[in-house]
């Protein structure tokens, strides 16, 4: 994959597609830190900030998918080629999709700004850290071709899940007895959702990133069943 | 899957220069089998030992191995030439009408062969024209010059002339070399169509083809067979570094 190719255009265009993909995971992280800011540092601008950038995000989904639709029909790409191709307008989509979910913490963010001090939000951090995490990972694995540490992602965001789970629970609980804050509990719990929600499409990249190594899909494979090479999986059996 | 041609260990030299080394393959029948790889790879020379056309060829001659078709070693010396040439049928890259009629262009051979009854030549080459797609086009002037027609049609013709004799299977020379976009694309609706009734092996170059009509491709390289397998697995996700770097167009 990282050797040249010898219709130098080709490379151009993978390699402006690759960097519209880079682009939009830089944008995408920094529009879910300054959402995560926005609410841990009751920042609104930080918030109103977030919810104008999203359209950046957006362009870049449809040049990405324009861009690869353009490199299938001059090049016929094949084998690596095909499969970075395609995984990056897979990427493209996720990554609109994790900036939406910025987008909303941002809107329940601002809400939360306008009322007085919820020290419950301080909850989120944990969990962010650890989707923030995942999804670093993610987009390292897209970059590096990286199967294994695709692979790795899924345990990972069970941890994620877990932790969620954990912090609605507890909010849940907080809900019986809110003294009129309860409005503002519920926009944790859905940032808590969102959150979660950034860790599976995190996973989802991970898993295209091991297809784009390995070339082989893993998507909706029990964990148990994944091994790097599926000649190892025969032997054992 | 049934065999049609067994190919094991093949080796094959022109004048003493070994152009072939150790080839393994089983074609199956009834599919398209392509053979890509650079030019001087032995592709060409490889489906050429199949009808055993390069025994033309001075110096030039199998040196090891064998290739058994349907079961039967093709180079036993006691082999009929012709009647192998007839099992197995032959288009080459330039299209090459006689300068005879279209009607004659299929009837040609079947006259050779013996058969005379012209209620019987009529059948025979008007499903010949059929199977091969060119009926339509040709049933109003099939005593004009097969040279009036266009290339894809003189392709076709070719086609049409060796499934008039009725063989098992179809070798192809880069059959859509000299053709328009569209004319190949009839050839290769085509090949899909022949595929129900007969083995096809096609030489080709163009890789979009090969994933557009194959359903096993064989890459060669130097003379040697790198990889073979289904022909979206060959080209998805080949094994060998080889088939990556040829099928991507790389190198470095």
């Amino acid at each position: 994959m990282n050797s040249q190719h010898i219709f130098r255009d080709f490379d151009k265009a993978i390699d402006a597609l690759r960097a519209d993909v880079l682009l939009m995971a830089s944008l995408t992280r920094q529009n879910l830190e300054r959402a995560m800011c926005s609410l841990l540092e009751r920042n609104i601008d930080l918030a109103r900030a977030v919810i104008a950038d999203d359209s950046d995000v957006d362009d870049l989904e449809r040049k990405i998918d324009q861009s690869g639709m353009e490199i299938l029909a001059r090049f016929h790409p094949m084998a690596s080629d095909l499969r970075l191709v395609v995984t990056s307008m897979k990427m493209a989509h996720n990554l609109e999709r994790i900036s939406d979910h910025a987008v909303n913490i941002a809107k329940r963010s601002k809400k939360i700004c306008k009322s007085s001090v919820l020290e419950e939000v301080g909850l989120a951090e944990p969990l962010y850290s650890m989707a923030d995490s995942i999804l670093r990972d993610s987009l390292m694995a897209y970059t590096d071709a990286n199967a294994e540490l695709g692979q790795s992602l899924k345990a990972r965001d069970k941890e994620l899940d877990r932790l969620q789970k954990q912090m609605v629970s507890a909010l849940s609980r907080r809900l019986e007895d809110s003294n009129g804050r309860s409005e503002n509990l519920l926009h944790l719990i859905f940032i808590a959702g969102s959150i979660e929600r950034i860790g599976d499409l995190a996973v989802n990249m991970g898993e295209d990133a091991f297809f784009l190594g390995e070339a082989r899909d893993i998507r909706h494979e029990s964990r148990k069943n994944l091994t790097l090479d599926p000649t190892e999986e025969s032997a054992d059996d | 899957m049934d065999t049609a041609i067994e190919i094991k260990n093949l080796t094959f030299a022109y004048s003493g220069k070994q152009v072939l080394h150790d080839v393994t393959l089983d074609i199956p029948v009834r599919q398209v089998t392509a053979f890509i790889g650079p030019s001087g790879c032995g592709k060409s020379t490889l489906l050429r030992c199949f009808n055993r056309i390069n025994d033309r060829i001075p110096n030039a001659k199998v040196t090891g191995g064998s290739i058994y078709v349907h079961g039967i070693d093709i180079n036993r010396r006691d082999i009929d030439l012709q009647e192998l040439r007839r099992r197995i049928g032959m288009v080459f890259q330039k299209y090459n009408p006689f300068p005879k009629s279209i009607y004659e262009n299929v009837a040609f051979s079947l006259r050779l062969s013996g058969l005379t009854k012209r209620t019987q030549l009529d059948e025979i080459v008007e499903n010949a024209l059929q199977s091969a797609a060119l009926w339509d086009e040709v049933k109003d002037r099939l005593h004009s010059s097969a040279f009036g027609l266009s290339g894809g049609q003189q392709q076709r013709l070719c086609i049409a002339r060796a499934i008039a004799n009725q063989p098992e299977i179809l070798l192809m020379d880069e059959p859509c070399a000299a053709l328009d976009p569209l004319a190949t694309l009839k050839i290769e609706e085509l090949i899909y169509e022949l595929k129900k009734q007969y083995t096809i092996v096609i030489v080709t170059h163009n890789m979009a083809q090969a994933t557009r009509c194959s359903d096993r491709t064989a890459f060669m390289y130097l003379g040697k067979l790198i990889e073979y397998g289904p022909t979206m697995q060959i080209f998805e996700t080949p094994k060998e570094p080889q088939t990556e770097a040829y099928v991507t167009g790389t190198f470095g």
